[in-house]
């Protein structure tokens, strides 16, 4: 699965690091990265981080 | 302790303790053109916008009202409640117990709830339709955020009055009085964890698919969710959901009020319920400061900033930055910046799709139904700071 986030909305609250910290992470700047080919031990948290984001900027596919 | 006599000097001063104090008063426009932040009896305000911002999620701070019991000199039921729930942890506590609430608040739940929102509003406006009048808090906000909460937790919506009243009487805690109320916080709370025990107990023995059942659920597995957690959660949800939904609502009708020819404009187009939820919170929201705290000395806007200094980020200032928004006037179909009236960063507000999601269908209905909405006898406010909105608010209108 494809992990994309639509940077122009988010707004860095980190609620997807929380629910899916494998597969999101703050770098030392504070920017957001992220995997964005991930396997289907993953697929659970991914969504979980993309139902949580306030901003609703995460997509999956 | 870091000092800087110079800096600290320099800084406009607001006497936000005062319950006098307000967070719209010319005083914070031109502390706001002066300097960044002001300094308060509580430590500082952040005035403006990409401040507010940047400080919401800085790593060098932490949510900051944990606090507040312990600077009240309180103990008891509420503030062993008060410092143990989600909102006053951090870290690797806070994430697991965040990891476990966000699904019950998912966008996909709240979905199978909307048509329970429209329903309950046009119940509520169909009692004072026709009178013309109303007291808009006792009437249509207070029942309204309550039976929203009932909705949630699978609850007839007669228990409103009895989840309306504890947690009125719980929110004296958030206070100035909080000290001298502790009697009435203190019974409250007991009879909150009791309601709490008692859904417990019940959806434990006829399991649901909703918000209390994902929570009883987690709670099998007592590492992930402890039995003390799992009630944290609930009380939480009742005592959070509540007064803000009241008092944001009422905000609204009062923003409204006084821009009519937008009120017109969202009964024309109610597809614009949802921006308008937006530029209210944007313009009067209830949470008109969002609290950090100096976890350790650091250095921000070359302004020292101690340890265990206090940290409030003034959302309705900062959303009302000039610089950011140029024409700030309330206009519900203006393209803005996000608003703070959630919060933001790891504490956002847990329950914001399903305020969302009921305030905009409220609107859209009270916008259709209720034509020209006036005052009609003297509002009741709240201290306009710390979390503010009306507790009266009688209007007229015209029925639709």
């Amino acid at each position: 699965m494809k992990v994309h986030v639509d940077m122009s909305i988010c707004l860095l609250h980190g609620q997807c690091v929380i629910a899916a910290p494998e597969v999101f992470s703050f770098d030392d700047a504070g920017g957001l990265v992220w995997v964005t080919e991930i396997d289907d031990s993953q697929v659970a948290d991914a969504e979980a981080a993309s139902d949580a984001c306030p901003e609703q900027a995460i997509i999956l596919g | 302790m870091m000092q800087d006599a110079d800096t600290a000097d320099t800084l406009p001063f607001l006497d936000v303790a005062n319950p006098a104090f307000s967070i719209r008063s010319q005083a914070v426009l031109d502390a706001r053109d002066a300097s960044w932040c002001a300094r308060t009896p509580y430590g500082l305000a952040v005035l403006r916008y990409d401040d507010v911002q940047k400080l919401l999620r800085h790593p060098k701070l932490r949510q900051g009202s944990y606090r507040w019991p312990a600077h009240n000199g309180v103990t008891g039921v509420f503030a062993r409640w008060w410092e143990a729930m989600l909102l006053s942890q951090e870290g690797d506590t806070h994430a697991r117990l965040r990891r476990m609430a966000n699904p019950a608040f998912s966008p996909k739940l709240i979905g199978s709830l909307i048509p329970k929102f429209q329903a309950l509003a046009n119940q509520l406006i169909d009692k004072f339709a026709d009178k013309g009048e109303c007291d808009f808090i006792a009437d249509f906000t207070e029942p309204y955020a309550t039976g929203v909460i009932c909705d949630l937790l699978g609850l007839p919506f007669e228990r409103w009055r009895e989840l309306a009243d504890i947690a009125a009487e719980m929110g004296l805690a958030l206070g100035v009085t909080f000290k001298q109320d502790l009697p009435t916080i203190e019974a409250a709370t007991k009879r909150i964890f009791a309601f709490a025990e008692d859904l417990v107990e019940t959806r434990r023995a006829a399991p649901t698919e909703d918000f209390i059942g994902m929570l009883i659920k987690a709670n099998e597995d007592k590492a992930q969710l402890s039995d003390q957690e799992l009630l944290d959660m609930i009380v939480l949800a009742i005592f959070g959901g509540i007064d803000t939904t009241r008092n944001q609502i009422g905000l609204a009708m009062a923003t409204f009020i006084e821009n009519p020819e937008q009120w017109k404009l969202l009964g024309e187009q109610p597809e614009l319920a949802r921006a308008a939820v937006e530029e209210v919170m944007r313009v009067r929201p209830t949470v008109t400061w969002v609290t950090r705290e100096a976890v350790e000395d650091f250095t921000y806007n070359d302004t020292p900033i101690a340890k265990g200094t206090t940290v409030h980020l003034f959302s309705q200032s900062a959303t009302s930055d000039p610089k950011i928004f140029p024409n700030p006037g309330f206009d519900i179909t203006a393209e803005r910046k996000p608003h703070f009236g959630f919060g933001g960063g790891t504490h956002h507000c847990l329950g914001h799709f399903i305020a969302r999601g009921d305030m905009t269908e409220a609107l859209k209905l009270l916008a259709q139904r209720l034509k020209n909405p006036r005052f009609n006898g003297e509002v009741e406010w709240l201290p306009d700071s710390g979390n503010t909105g009306a507790i009266k608010m009688p209007i007229a209108f015209d029925a639709a």
